[in-house]
């Protein structure tokens, strides 16, 4: 009997699982990931080991964890500039093996072509797509407006600050409408008070043109803030340790870095890197 | 008066009571110790004999076959050094088969090679412009090499990420990132050219500045001899200035950090 209702549950439970896959497609399935490394003494080291992750169209991932665990690393397979050794990442459906258009990344640094003007610099993904009709012109116009960098167009990126660089940088990657937005610490590089500033910034573009954002970083309030659901990883092999659902109203802003709740969320996470290893990671 | 110390304090202004202060010490030793003008001409004699070269118009032909050789040369050894160099960067077969013996020939000293070129081709300007290129040749090589190994990893992941092919790469990325090491070697290059058509004419020739200074040299006209040495720094200086103008205009997002090194 209990054995029959058991497996009753069973099924019902894959049947809602079903339901919801198909009332809620992931956009980029990762499946079985794994990446190694051999270095130069010829070691073997696994970057990347099972990974497994669902991203729903329209959410904000936030991927954090310390250096080492692999996080560049899985954003650049999902960039597909590094093939997987194991393991897939289908995005709509589609096998990723090398870079996508419906993607668009934010580096580290800005990478602006110092010998492009500002205006240009954002044109580039429709240069490179032979592009260079009137209503693309708008478009990096509209979004340079968007972004307050309406005066500073015909400038060259060595005319402006880190902030103002990095924001021409998210410019750029919205250039062709990408589906998918993928974010290697873009405001690891700045001073905290602009890094604040973006990340009000950043929620206001997502508000206004809704994408999938994968967001990697070091900062656990950080993740806290932007994401939908926040992916721990850790090193050693690089995997994910937990993903932790960011319960939170929106829209946010830095008050809510304040509440009891974003302390507890930053908290928890903390606590998974306490638990997996002494060395406590610096925000 | 504040104006008066922000104008000594002017680097330009102080190079100049520099350059006074060091004619006028050489002016008054020779004539304090009576040196003679075969050894230490004073720098009077010197500006006198300048200003009697060109009057008189004897410096005019000399001059301008330098000036050919120079511009020539400089211009047949960039040329074959940005060609070379562009073909061995795209084509890596190319680094490896040739390069070797590119290296070979830039450590043969041009001067011992000069004999060569004048049996070759002759005591007439084409000698000259042949030794000007070869020395005006590999450091634009080096450079052009240098400059397209010099191009950012993460520049060239980020073309990729955009999805950009490997000819869009080229234009848009590797070649502007290599200007700045080819002007780097061409400013090096504008220099050596002076010295590769005084070395050319030096060993043999019948007209140019650097034979005029053989001639001088030999009927002891030792002021003579310091006059045409201020016309040739003279050309190597606007050459570089001309490269430097050039630079600051091609490869104007490279910033030159004033500051001292060691600072």
């Amino acid at each position: 009997m209990t054995k029959l209702a058991a497996r009753l549950e069973d099924s019902a439970h894959a049947v809602s699982n079903a339901a919801a896959e198909q009332s809620d497609p992931a956009l980029i399935r990762i499946a079985g990931l794994e990446k190694r490394f051999a270095t130069r003494s010829g070691e073997v080291v696994r970057a990347l080991s099972n990974v497994n992750l669902d991203v729903r169209e329209n959410e904000f991932i936030s991927v954090v964890g310390p250096s080492g665990c692999g996080k560049t690393t899985l954003l650049r397979i999902l960039a597909g500039l590094e093939k997987a050794s194991a393991g897939t990442v289908h995005s709509g459906g589609e096998l990723i093996t090398e870079p996508r258009p419906d993607a668009g990344v934010v580096f580290q640094q800005a990478l602006l072509l110092p010998w492009d003007t500002v205006l240009t610099n954002v044109m580039l993904p429709a240069h490179l797509k032979k592009d260079k009709s009137a209503a693309t012109i708008k478009r990096a116009e509209h979004l340079l407006a968007f972004m307050g960098l309406k005066d500073f167009a015909q400038k060259y990126p060595f005319e402006l600050s880190g902030g103002m660089q990095q924001r021409v940088s998210i410019c750029r990657a919205l250039m062709r409408e990408p589906k998918i937005l993928l974010m290697d610490e873009p405001f690891g590089a700045l001073d905290a008070m602009t890094r604040e500033a973006m990340n009000m910034e950043l929620m206001r573009v997502w508000s206004e043109e809704r994408k999938t954002v994968i967001f990697i970083t070091h900062s656990i309030p950080e993740a806290v803030l932007l994401g939908d659901r926040v992916v721990v990883m850790s090193p050693r092999p690089g995997r994910i340790s937990e993903i932790v659902d960011v319960n939170l109203g929106r829209p946010r802003n830095l008050q809510t870095m304040g509440t009891a709740r974003f302390g507890e969320l930053c908290d928890h996470i903390r606590s998974i890197f306490g638990a997996e290893s002494p060395m406590v990671p610096s925000l | 008066m504040n104006l008066l110390t922000k104008t000594f304090n002017s680097h330009r202004l102080q190079s100049i009571v520099l350059a006074v202060v060091v004619i006028a010490t050489w002016e008054g030793a020779c004539r304090v110790f009576a040196i003679s003008s075969l050894v230490l001409p004073t720098p009077s004699a010197v500006a006198v004999k300048l200003v009697s070269l060109f009057v008189t118009g004897i410096i005019w032909s000399h001059l301008w076959a330098t000036l050919i050789e120079i511009v020539a040369g400089f211009v047949f050894g960039v040329i074959a050094g940005l060609v070379i160099g562009a073909m061995i960067s795209l084509i890596p077969v190319l680094e490896r088969l040739v390069y070797p013996y590119l290296v070979a020939l830039q450590t043969l000293p041009k001067v011992a090679i000069a004999p060569l070129f004048i049996i070759w081709f002759g005591y007439g300007l084409t000698s000259k412009i042949v030794i000007t290129a070869l020395v005006c040749f590999f450091p634009v090589l080096v450079a052009v090499i240098a400059g397209f190994h010099s191009t950012d990893v993460d520049q060239l992941d980020m073309m990729k990420a955009f999805g950009a092919t490997k000819w869009q790469t080229l234009i848009r990325l590797r070649v502007p990132s290599a200007l700045v090491l080819i002007f780097a070697g061409l400013e090096i290059a504008a220099v050596l050219a002076v010295i590769g058509a005084i070395v050319g004419e030096f060993v043999g020739a019948q007209v140019g500045l650097g034979y005029l200074v053989v001639t001088l040299n030999f009927g002891l006209d030792v002021p003579g001899v310091f006059a045409v040495l201020i016309v040739l720094s003279a050309i190597g200086l606007a050459m570089h200035g001309i490269m430097r103008i050039a630079a600051r205009r091609y490869v104007f997002w490279i910033r030159r950090n004033e500051a001292p090194v060691l600072s």
